[in-house]
């Protein structure tokens, strides 16, 4: 067995151990999700140390048939593309769940469903074959949505339905492009390198329905503007670890399906698309910065700058080129140890006040220096200040960009400067100024917080100081895949 | 040596960790560190520079080493050093050093005073970083780097309102003029294929960047020096900075962080000598900002914003210089600016410490109580105003010779500027330091600052006195800091002495008007405020540029919410919710049809077939007789057709 599917594998068996354990024994259930999310965590250590990052291929891989009369295999592997997305899949979950230890309601299921969603992202991230891919992708939904429906805020169930119905309705768009890739290719196959290779000979027509299939379905995950509008309202009312997975991990998966298989395979259509793609893009960016800086409630307005952020990923990916591509994947990275670190903050802040609105607070600094530290080194890592982990990604991005599309990354800068706004103010009314004596009983963060942040904020000044613990892997994939693409 | 100057940055941005981390256990809580590395970096540039002037070191000197590829490019980490870069390392460490040892005297007992000291080390670290670097990409960084050390400074004591606003207000403006630093850096990129700077300049002198691409980069890199460096428009922030306290406002604010605008157009002069336009943006906003804010320092009454203004009038002068294609002469400004401007500071600090106000209306005669605080900012005026021999005077005839070597026009604005300049510092020294104290309670309670603070008041009053003459003893700067390249356009023949005898009289005779007018008869200021009320009261509002941009800030702020309501009322509820609410109404009404048409089809289908057998099984008697009438009459009827027939 490779390594990957015992990546994949030891939560799945987390989650039927869980299964067994009587609901009362809490403690056990925390430490069992602990367990298995922490060797999941060590495995894809042991995969970031094994992984040959002077080549382009597939590495890790395992094939076994499935179900033969369709042609259908159990087919996994990663190169340059997935293989941070997986780690940073694995971390984020640990940390989650170390945060998620002060949830008290019905805690079993808790787990259990937040173990099955690891295993279905780290499915979608490893998965070559495109049917696997899609049971995996259908297979983070489910726990999704009682993961927001069951322990979210006040308006969980309509947040989950939403966001169930939202992302089913682009699931089913993809499958018919799944399925159409499938009956264009001979002999036919899910097996996505190989479809990559036929798929680029279809005709232009026939790749621009498909490409447009596909994209709807990881246009919705991403949130590509107009397909957004779920995630402001998924985010609020989620619990605070699932905040963190879903803007962490899950919106990867849209960008991440894009440049595994749309571009590579679809490439004439890719083309012809490329124009819409970067209005697509700035529309993001500006668009989604000036959304968060008109937000009251700082967990909305952190899921909205997550639209700003997906739009710098976007804009790189709409560069065509090398350096663009290297910032979308790093900006993937790096908004998932970001954005998740901030929705933990966010969290902390909202388990001791009860309250998210930006006016109710002030001068929090004084009293709360670590928590006002950790914040502030995510805001300004997010508002890509050099240094942090943002910065190397977002330039990227741009400077990409800017080579084919110079005037429409012009106009994405004011992005840039909205989001220094709207961050900025948030910092000047939450933490500075006279402090708000109403607060005075809080506690700066305990250890469970601190547990779940700090590795966060090491990742990020790390990341932001020698970025090749990330570029070095993604790299030599990136290059390749730019030159299949062109 | 010279290999071991990227120890620099490194080392600074080293002890700004370990004052954060250990400073409770170190000596001076921290500072002890910090200074301890400043003073090892002074020497360092110190020897750099007298083995630069001597002439036995090889420059320039250039050292890398990769720090990541991104597809065929890499970046390089590494320092790239010639006269200019000693020039500045030698401001950047001195006034560094100084201003460390200033602060343990001015911030003795601050409850944050080792987080002060390393927010000192790390914008120290960043600032060498933006001296030093031999990538332009790097000098981006380090840039926005200063930019967050200032912001954190300038909101140091973030319990006070005003001064978490001012942090923010200085952020955010300079970062509106990032925004074009980063996009002519791009442009720069694609037109040189690097971010190296020895190849991009080796690549301007030799001509291989178009003249449209080196003027689009070099305006667009300008706008981001117009926000670091104070420029019109983007000068808004700098009075507001003073929030901070002083040793900052000496450190960033006058000497070393506003002065990196100045640097980067230096650093990049061969890319903006190819082009004229870049060069007349540049003098020209220079020479705008140099009158505009020398003009707003004439009415103002807080001591710092009146250094403040001063300071942005001066970086006016270095830009209007750089130019007008006086390289050495805008760099030399730089130097002698740096030092006057931070020792303008620190003894304005040092009065401000006594009196715990910023008011010079609550000042006045503090000569007697502060002797050392008043001598030194006397000298520091002469400085400033370019009464000879002092530095400035060296240091700003040579701005206003290329000014008029350039344009007349700009002289005249650069004289006026400088007449201004002598006036506003008059006024300042006889409100502050001379004439009756205004606040009895205030100067009883004044004394002179502790000798670590004087200290440094008094070297810095010894190179501000003489720096200007040493460094012009046998053409010592130009021969550190000097173009080679060509400039794009013809310079006029000046008369260098002519200039300087005009100068200097014009500096001392507005001097002594302000002078006199203030100590002798106040009340003609007075009279002058009423009567040209609506021109002080345009200076007062500073030409309506933060109503203009605080405009932007509510535009910002509509379009926000705008885009909000759209993205929540219209495409969230009305398009999104709106198709799942149309999808359920459609689903009723197929439930509806499916009820009411379908299965109503088949149930009339059934009832149909139904009465049919009702109405048909009439017929079926089962009387035998009936049943032989019916064949009777069949037989009859169809016997009488095929007859008929």
């Amino acid at each position: 067995m490779s390594l990957l599917s015992l990546i994949v594998l030891v939560p799945l068996i987390g989650a039927l151990v869980i299964l067994a354990i009587p609901g009362t024994r809490i403690k056990l259930i925390q430490g069992v999700a602990l367990a298995f999310s922490a060797v999941c965590l060590l495995l894809s250590g042991l995969l970031y140390h094994l992984f040959d990052t002077s080549t382009a291929a597939m590495q890790f891989v395992q094939k076994v048939s499935w179900i033969p009369a369709f042609n259908i295999y159990y087919y996994v592997g990663v190169d340059g593309l997935s293989v941070a997305l997986v780690i940073l899949t694995a971390l984020l979950t640990v940390l989650a769940i170390i945060y998620s230890f002060n949830i008290t309601l019905r805690v079993k299921e808790f787990f259990f469903w937040f173990l099955l969603l690891e295993v279905g992202m780290l499915g979608v991230f490893v998965a070559l074959d495109f049917f696997l891919f899609y049971v995996f992708w259908e297979l983070t939904l489910v726990p999704m949505y009682f993961l927001i429906g069951v322990w979210g805020g006040p308006k969980k169930e309509y947040a989950a339905i939403k966001f169930f119905l939202y992302t089913l309705f682009g699931s089913l768009l993809m499958l018919l492009g799944i399925l159409a890739l499938y009956f264009n290719s001979t002999p036919h196959t899910f097996d996505m390198l190989e479809l990559i290779n036929q798929a680029r000979l279809l005709p232009l027509t026939m790749q621009i329905w498909i490409f447009l299939a596909l994209y709807v379905g990881f246009a919705i995950k991403i949130p590509a503007f107009p397909f957004h509008t779920w995630l402001p309202l998924a985010h609020v009312e989620a619990p605070t670890g699932v905040s963190v997975i879903l803007a962490g991990v899950l919106l990867k998966m849209g960008t991440y399906g894009i440049m595994r298989v749309s571009f590579p395979a679809l490439p004439l259509a890719t083309k012809w698309f490329l124009p819409f793609l970067i209005v697509i893009a700035v529309i993001n960016i500006v668009y989604g910065a000036f959304c968060a800086m008109a937000q009251k409630d700082l967990k909305k307005m952190v899921a909205y700058s997550s639209v700003n952020h997906m739009g710098y990923c976007m804009l790189g990916m709409a560069a065509m080129s090398a350096t663009g591509f290297n910032g979308a994947v790093l900006q993937m990275i790096t908004h998932g140890l970001i954005t998740g670190s901030l929705f933990f903050l966010v969290g902390v802040i909202y388990d001791r006040a009860h309250t998210r609105d930006i006016d109710a607070f002030g001068g929090l600094a004084a009293r709360f220096p670590v928590y006002a530290g950790l914040m502030i080194i995510q805001v300004m890592a997010s508002l890509g200040l050099p240094g942090l982990a943002g910065f190397v990604g977002e330039f990227l991005c741009f400077l990409g960009a800017f080579e084919a599309w110079p005037y429409y990354v012009a106009v994405a800068t004011i992005g840039i400067l909205v989001t220094a706004a709207f961050f900025l103010r948030m910092i000047e009314k939450v933490f500075l100024g006279p402090f708000n004596e109403k607060w005075a009983g809080l506690k700066d963060m305990n250890l469970r917080e601190l547990v779940a942040i700090v590795p966060l904020a090491v990742l990020t000044v790390v990341i932001g100081i020698w970025p090749r613990f990330c570029l070095d892997l993604i790299d030599p994939t990136i290059t390749y895949l730019v030159g299949i693409i062109k | 040596m010279l290999e071991y100057v990227f120890l620099l940055p490194l080392l600074s941005f080293a002890v700004a960790g370990l004052i954060l981390a250990f400073g409770k256990w170190l000596p001076l809580k921290g500072a002890s560190a910090g200074i301890a590395v400043a003073a090892w970096g002074f020497s360092q540039a110190f020897m750099l520079f007298v083995k630069a002037i001597q002439g036995t070191i090889t420059l320039p000197y250039e050292m890398s080493i990769p720090w990541f590829s991104f597809g065929s490019t890499q970046a390089t980490l590494g320092v790239y050093i010639d006269g200019l870069t000693i020039a500045m390392l030698l401001v950047v460490t001195a006034v560094s050093l100084l201003v460390q040892i200033y602060s343990t005297g001015y911030m003795h007992g601050d409850p944050r005073f080792k987080r002060f000291y390393a927010y000192l080390s790390l914008f120290t670290a960043s600032m060498l970083g933006v001296t030093l670097t031999n990538s332009m990409m790097v000098f981006f960084m380090c840039w926005e780097l200063v930019g967050v050390c200032s912001y954190l400074l300038i909101g140091f004591w973030f319990e006070k309102q005003s001064a978490a606003y001012a942090g923010k207000k200085a952020f955010i403006t300079t970062k509106l003029g990032d925004l074009g630093f980063l996009v002519g850096l791009m442009v720069l990129f694609y037109a040189t294929g690097t971010f190296e700077i020895s190849k991009i300049l080796e690549l301007a002198h030799a001509g291989g960047i178009p003249a449209a691409a080196a003027g689009a980069a070099g305006i667009l890199l300008f706008l981001g020096a117009a926000g670091k460096s104070a420029q019109f428009p983007l000068f808004i922030w700098l009075p507001d900075a003073m929030e901070g306290p002083s040793p900052v406002s000496a450190l960033i604010h006058a000497a070393t962080m506003v002065a990196a605008g100045v640097y980067m157009v230096a650093r990049l002069y061969s890319v903006y000598a190819l082009s004229p336009v870049a060069m007349d943006v540049v003098a020209w906003t220079g020479a705008i900002t140099a009158f505009m804010a020398a003009s707003l320092a004439l009415t103002c009454f807080d001591l710092k914003r009146v250094l403040a203004f001063s300071t942005v009038s001066q970086l006016g002068y270095m830009m209007m210089a750089l130019g007008a294609g006086a390289y050495t002469a805008g760099m030399f400004h730089l130097t002698t600016h740096a030092y006057f401007k931070a020792l303008l500071f620190l003894a304005a600090g040092s009065v401000i410490h006594a009196v715990h106000t910023n008011d010079m209306r609550e000042m006045g005669g503090l000569r007697h109580k502060m002797p050392i605080t008043y001598i030194t900012f006397l000298l520091g005026t002469l400085a400033l105003t370019g009464i000879p021999p002092f530095a400035g005077f060296f240091s700003k005839d040579e701005v206003l010779v290329a000014a008029l070597a350039r344009n007349p026009y700009l002289f005249a604005i650069g004289a006026m500027a400088a007449a201004m300049t002598a006036f506003y510092m008059a006024r300042a020294l006889v409100m502050t330091f001379h004439g009756k104290p205004k606040d009895a309670q205030k100067y009883d309670h004044a004394h002179e600052s502790p000798a670590v603070m004087t200290g440094p008041l008094i070297l810095l009053a010894a190179v501000s006195v003489v720096s200007g003459w040493v460094l012009t003893r046998h053409e010592m700067f130009e021969k550190l800091v000097n173009f080679e390249g060509a400039l794009p356009f013809e310079l006029h023949h000046v008369s260098h002495s002519a200039v300087a005898i005009f100068s200097s009289i014009v500096a001392a005779l507005s001097m002594a008007l302000g002078l006199w007018l203030y100590k002798k008869r106040p009340d003609i200021p007075a009279l002058v405020r009423e009567t040209f009320s609506p021109v002080v009261n345009m200076l007062e509002k500073r030409y309506w540029l933060d109503a203009f941009f605080l405009k932007l800030v509510d535009i910002g702020d509509y379009l926000g919410a705008f885009m909000f309501s759209f993205d929540f009322n219209f495409l969230d509820q009305i398009v999104i919710d709106g198709w799942a609410w149309l999808t359920l109404k459609l689903s009723r009404l197929q439930a509806w049809l499916d009820d009411h048409v379908v299965d109503a089809a088949v149930d009339v289908t059934g009832a149909l077939t139904l009465s049919a057998g009702r109405i048909t099984r009439l017929a079926q008697t089962g009387l035998i007789q009936n049943y032989l009438l019916i064949v009777a009459v069949a037989i009859s009827v169809f016997a009488a057709i095929a007859f008929a027939g």
